[in-house]
């Protein structure tokens, strides 16, 4: 799929965040997970490419984001893997704010 | 995409046993609580060591050192809770206290790391849990397994296998090609360093290493052995967190030496809870998860129940289809 084929995509209002932390949307038949970060919104996959548990449902710092299952950690702004049992990086979606909307680009 | 993965914590809140807000809640974390316990600990040892020194010489200085061990075996505590990196805010505090308890007691804490995961995926289940003790076959099997002579057989053995450069099918359960130079190094390196230790200590004469350490480690270890059989052993071979389980209610001064580990159902709930907050999890999951209210005594009182038949054995097939 060539960048022309993509389109923004509404995915959760900022004010329906979880201020300061995670927040689970689904959008479609994806599973994402919506960072309110210290350096802005990110959006990913929300499941951990280690063991497939739900990030959302794990510790988040501001930046960095911890498995619940095994406590791997990943980057929540890059997606890279930080710590083990995580190698695999997150599937990170391009992000942006638009009226207050969180929107990604599939 | 990928499938929908029921872990504990969602099993948890699908079922309306908490909330992802009251989690997070209970997953925050601080250097505090866990600085505060280990100078606890370094008193106790100090206390204990003094017996040691009190009674070296006399038949006294054997249950002094075995009340050393019972301290110095609860390492293992402090290394489970820096392994699921929530005994310090940072994670190179977890790392640092977790590899000097690894070394205090014998365990590599990378290896045990990737070993534990493995165990929180699949508590229980028989052929893929790499902790999994089995429920004794008999009352002989269940006082050897506490004896710890199987248990260190398993671990220096691994610790040797491992310094080798070799895994075996059971390590390669949970150890893929990337993880296994991390293990082999770690090995070596544990090895290195208790061959220096004991050199040190006949050249110099330290007998301190014996007395004050590996004695007391030796001693303690049946009384972990003993705590770690209560978690699981006599609860069902199932993949449900509420079946598999058990929380041992205990007293105050245990529940310092376990770093709260004793709330184990909780525990293994949402394992990115710090040990300082599990006694509010186990609020929270009042009446959802296996609780044995007699402590750690009742939990072996179920178990020797089924072991000599006065109670189904957990581990008998089902009826059921």
């Amino acid at each position: 799929m060539t960048q022309r084929d993509k389109t923004w995509q509404d995915v959760v209002a900022v004010a329906d965040l979880e201020p300061g932390d995670v927040t689970p949307v689904t959008l479609g038949t994806r599973d994402l997970a919506v960072y309110d970060a210290r350096d802005g919104v990110f959006v990913s996959l929300a499941r951990c490419t280690h063991g497939a548990a739900s990030l959302c449902d794990g510790h988040f710092d501001g930046t960095y984001i911890e498995c619940p299952l095994h406590q791997g950690l990943f980057d929540a702004r890059t997606g890279a893997a930080k710590a083990a049992p995580s190698r695999v990086p997150l599937r990170m979606f391009q992000t942006r704010v638009e009226n207050g909307i969180v929107q990604i680009l599939i | 995409m990928t499938t929908d993965v029921r872990t504990p914590i969602t099993q948890a809140m699908q079922e309306g046993a908490l909330t992802r807000r009251e989690l997070k809640a209970l997953m925050s974390r601080s250097d505090a609580p866990a600085l505060v316990r280990v100078v606890g600990f370094v008193a106790v040892l100090g206390l204990t060591s003094t017996l040691i020194t009190l009674a070296l010489g006399t038949v006294w200085v054997w249950p002094a050192m075995f009340l050393q061990g019972i301290v110095i075996v609860h390492l293992f505590a402090l290394e489970h809770e820096c392994v699921h990196y929530t005994a310090f805010k940072t994670r190179k505090l977890n790392d640092v206290f977790g590899n000097l308890c690894g070394y205090a007691i014998i365990l590599p804490f990378q290896q045990f790391r990737y070993e534990h995961c493995n165990h929180h995926t699949y508590t229980q289940l028989k052929g893929q849990d790499p902790e999994l003790i089995e429920l004794p076959i008999s009352v002989w099997k269940y006082l050897w397994y506490i004896s710890s002579v199987p248990y260190w057989r398993n671990k220096f053995s691994q610790i040797a296998r491992n310094a080798a450069g070799r895994l075996n099918d059971e390590d390669r359960t949970f150890l893929t090609k990337h993880e296994a130079p991390i293990i082999f190094r770690e090995a070596r390196l544990m090895v290195a360093f208790y061959s220096v230790v004991f050199t040190a200590a006949l050249v110099f004469g330290w007998s301190w290493v014996l007395w004050y350490w590996m004695i007391p480690l030796f001693l303690g270890e049946p009384v972990m052995r003993a705590i770690r059989l209560t978690e699981h052993v006599g609860r069902p071979n199932v993949d449900d967190m509420k079946e598999n389980t058990r929380t041992s209610l205990v007293w105050a001064p245990m529940q310092f030496l376990c770093w709260n580990m004793n709330y184990h159902a909780e525990h293994h709930y949402a394992a990115s809870v710090p040990f300082h907050a599990l006694p509010k999890l186990h609020e929270k999951l009042r009446g959802y998860v296996y609780v044995e209210k007699r402590g750690y005594l009742g939990a072996h009182v179920d178990i020797i129940k089924q072991l000599i038949g006065h109670k189904p054995r957990s581990d008998a097939p089902t009826s059921k289809p």
